[in-house]
């Protein structure tokens, strides 16, 4: 086990010489991009990454460029998780075989990839990966929509949320049907680790991945990663957005140990309307219109049910 | 790279991103590594914006926040301290100037063909809050 | 060395796929990730048992599908060792969009593949579907007629693939049931005779060595896009037949066999000739040699090398022919069956004489039966006699019902 990379304060944070880098083809804006430096910032050590088919991958990987200073590899839409699975099974492999040709490094194992990636056609093998127990992480760039495809619904897109293929319409409010509980499913895979995050709290970001990195097993984190362009909203406000969604709780922040420790992470001081996150984004902006008000009310509704559970959940200790 | 013929590149485009051997890439800065012309590193986006980000270090606390949410690694931090932009990878998407929390802000946004000193020099004054 | 190796007798009875599984175990793979179809099945239950008796130092990773298995090769081959799996059939057509990937990626995969009819309707039995299926894949494919055969085109394939010259996947295939479930005696090699004709694995771009850091799997449109896939197929064209050579050369001289990109047999003075893969080799030249006791010339041709085809050997074996019968095991689908048109291809702008025609047969199993060949070879020595085609370019044999025939 490598020392874990000490971080006590941003301005330390910022001493970190990146591994990922400018002039990929993300949009001005884009949090994909900040979550991954977060990520790939909390360690130092040796680094074999994988991503599936999306945003990401398409802006970062395009012939003759790469923006990845650390092995990366793409197959496919649905196999990033197995990309790293069978890459780590190959390091057991020529670590047991003394055939390792750096044997002191301390190699972490990482797939990021989007919703669609990961909640639709890559949820069987996230699963297998986990179920497994691969000595990886899995980070989901969790924006809600096909981003990459030009803004399609995912099973991560909220309801109300207008898309282009579930667009709000003279009889439609768009999304019919809430995103699914990915961190629980997958803590119920009886992994040691499994946590939501977002790029605004960079210091839960860090402790998390860093709590994800030095156990033994299989991690998954979902990030949330407001898209600009799908959610609606201008480059600039990245962060407010960002800021609205945790502190709202539409996102909360919180962790699972081995499927049965539930921690909140974050608190917020003042815990801002949902209504407030909803009206920032374009993607939203029907759900204003009378007829569809009374939704504004269930998104509450819900958030508020979610964060109950949270924390009965959490002080119950399950 | 450009124009080149089907027998002149590694098979299965594989790309490297660093000449020789990378040593320790998490301890070195970008400065004094050895990328390849294959690094987007060695590539620009300047074209892409509209706008771009101006620093004034009058202002400037050294919180790191501009550097910790730009999404395209172009504010340059040094020895904990901001020193300015790397203008080759900055797409001006402004997020830099948003969170900067100093009175008056040490980043403004600006069209792209403003001087640099002369905004600097016209740079606004704190602002009073409002109670 | 924390393995145990095993000692084999000269000459073992095993199935096709007990074979397969003992070359992989003498090849020390690094990664196994495979996921069970019939009639595949035994070969990674079979490697998991010599896993579980430590026989095998290498990971076996059972993962979820078969489109895992390979998405789980081509990580682990990329991060740099060596890599097999086994599939069949639907296994084989959910991988396909993993073989594209697998070879663009030039990463050097064996993938023992027991072939099997595709559904609809469901079928376990073997034919030749599945190994149509990937043929444009950008693989290299091998096949075996019986369980000796799969055990020797293993070494061969890691032998190839492997090589910094050539760094394409390749495929060994075996006839499902025919040849995968039935026992026969099979010529071993020693475990250390074996394993030093394969070698140790040399790595390439491989995602592990930490000072040297790659990107695998890029995005190329139209401006790159073509130049890649020109490379690739440039490869399979000049490189891949020539290396093959040398492997079954090299593989004569430990191992006394001999194999040849074609298969010829009674093909020096033949007037007809069946060209066909798989167990139907076999059976093919037990009847060419009785229809020379009648007084008619055959001979056979079987190929054993499918991809890359060989264009120029096919053509030379058949350059003095006078008919030919080209079978196929595998339901074309509204066109003529593979084997035709490549032959076809082959044989055109040269000086050849030669009638040909096209059987399918022996779909999801079914027999071909020597009477069946007996017959298919009459009716080409009718042809040469007619000095025409007398049937249509294209019959099924051996299925019920009004005869069926096309073109």
């Amino acid at each position: 086990m490598s020392e874990m990379k000490k971080i006590k304060n941003l301005k330390e944070f910022s001493t970190s010489a990146d591994r990922f880098e400018g002039a990929n083809l993300l949009c001005p804006g884009c949090a994909h991009s900040i979550i991954v430096r977060e990520v790939l910032n909390a360690t130092n050590d040796d680094l074999v990454l994988a991503a599936s088919t999306g945003c990401l991958e398409v802006c970062t990987a395009v012939y003759p460029y790469t923006s990845w200073d650390a092995s990366w590899i793409h197959i496919g839409f649905e196999n990033g998780s197995t990309a790293v699975a069978g890459a780590e099974a190959m390091y057991n492999a020529l670590k047991t075989k003394g055939r390792l040709k750096q044997p002191d490094r301390n190699p972490k194992f990482v797939a990021f990839g989007g919703d669609g990636a990961s909640y639709d056609i890559g949820f069987q093998w996230i699963s297998g990966c986990m179920e497994r127990g691969h000595n990886m992480m899995y980070v989901v760039l969790d924006n809600e929509v096909y981003a990459n495809t030009g803004g399609q619904r995912s099973s991560s897109t909220p309801i109300g949320s207008s898309t282009t293929t579930a667009p709000a319409g003279k009889v439609s409010y768009g999304e019919r049907k809430n995103k699914k509980d990915m961190v629980s499913i997958m803590a119920s895979h009886q992994i040691p680790y499994s946590a939501q995050v977002a790029p605004n709290k960079w210091k839960d970001m860090v402790k998390k991945i860093q709590h994800g990195m030095a156990v033994e097993g299989p991690v998954f984190i979902n990030a949330v990663s407001p898209c600009t362009t799908e959610w609606k909203f201008d480059p600039k406000d990245t962060m407010m957005i960002t800021d609205l969604a945790t502190d709202s709780l539409v996102f909360p922040l919180y962790e699972i140990i081995d499927n049965h420790e539930l921690n909140i992470t974050y608190r917020p001081k003042n815990v801002v309307p949902v209504e407030e996150y909803l009206a920032a984004q374009g993607r939203f902006k029907h759900l204003f219109k009378d007829q569809y008000k009374y939704l504004i009310k269930e998104w509450q509704d819900r958030v508020d049910e979610k964060w109950a559970y949270l924390q009965r959940r959490e002080e119950a200790r399950v | 790279m450009a124009n080149t013929g089907w027998d002149e590149f590694e098979i299965g485009a594989m790309l490297r991103t660093f000449e020789g051997e990378a040593g320790d890439i998490a301890g070195t800065l970008q400065e004094d590594r050895n990328y390849t012309q294959n690094s987007s590193f060695s590539a620009s986006v300047a074209d892409w914006r509209i706008e771009k980000p101006v620093f004034n270090k009058d202002f400037c606390i050294d919180c790191q926040f501009c550097w910790i949410y730009c999404p395209d690694m172009s504010i340059i931090s040094r020895d904990k301290k901001m020193i300015g932009i790397d203008m080759d990878h900055c797409k001006g998407c402004g997020i830099c100037v948003e969170v900067c929390p100093t009175n008056p802000k040490s980043l403004l946004m600006f069209p792209e063909k403003e001087e640099e000193e002369e905004v600097i020099a016209a740079w606004p004054a704190k602002e009073k809050k409002e109670k | 060395m924390a393995f145990d190796k095993v000692e084999l007798k000269d000459i073992e009875v095993w199935d096709g796929n007990f074979a397969a599984s003992q070359a992989l175990r003498q090849c020390q793979i690094d990664v196994v990730a495979a996921y069970p179809i019939t009639p595949s099945t035994p070969i990674v239950e079979g490697y998991g048992n010599m896993k579980a008796n430590n026989q095998i130092e290498g990971e076996f990773v059972m993962v979820e599908s078969e489109h895992a298995a390979m998405s789980g090769c081509i990580g682990a081959a990329a991060a740099g060792g060596r890599v097999a799996t086994a599939t069949s059939s639907q296994g084989y057509a959910l991988m396909v969009e993993t073989l594209y990937q697998a070879s663009g990626m030039r990463l050097p995969i064996v993938l023992n593949v027991v072939n099997r009819a595709l559904a609809a309707p469901l079928n376990v039995n073997g034919d030749h579907s599945d190994m149509y299926l990937g043929r444009d894949s950008g693989w290299i494919q091998l096949d075996a007629y019986c369980p000796q055969d799969a055990y020797d085109l293993n070494f061969i394939a890691f032998k190839v693939a492997e090589d910094h010259d050539i760094r394409l996947p390749a495929m060994v295939h075996q006839d499902g049931f025919m040849t995968s479930h039935t026992a026969q005696g099979v010529h071993t090699l020693d475990d250390d005779t074996a394993y030093g004709f394969v070698g140790d694995f040399q790595p390439m771009n491989d995602m592990l060595d930490f000072e040297h850091p790659v990107t695998h799997g890029v995005q190329t449109e139209e401006d790159w896009h073509f130049e890649h896939k020109a490379r690739q197929h440039n490869d399979l064209m000049t490189k891949v037949l020539p290396k093959i050579q040398t492997a079954f050369d090299d593989f004569e001289k430990i191992s006394g066999r001999k194999y040849n990109l074609v298969e010829k047999y009674d093909m020096d003075d033949a007037d007809v000739a069946v060209v066909c893969m798989g167990t139907s080799v076999e059976t093919a030249r037990e009847v060419a040699g009785e229809m020379r006791a009648k007084g008619i010339k055959a001979g056979v041709v079987g190929i054993r090398v499918v991809r890359p085809f060989p264009f120029f050997e096919i053509a030379e074996a058949l350059k003095e022919v006078k008919a030919i019968a080209a079978l196929d095991r595998s339901s074309p689908n509204g066109a003529p069956g593979m084997l035709f048109n490549e032959i076809a291809g082959a044989l055109f702008n040269t000086d050849t004489k030669a009638l040909l025609s096209g059987y399918v047969y022996g779909l999801g199993g079914r027999d071909l039966t020597k009477k069946h060949l007996v017959d298919l070879y009459t009716e080409l020595q009718a042809n040469v006699d007619a000095g025409k085609v007398t049937t249509q370019l294209q019959q099924f044999i051996g299925v019920r019902g009004p005869k069926l025939s096309f073109l």
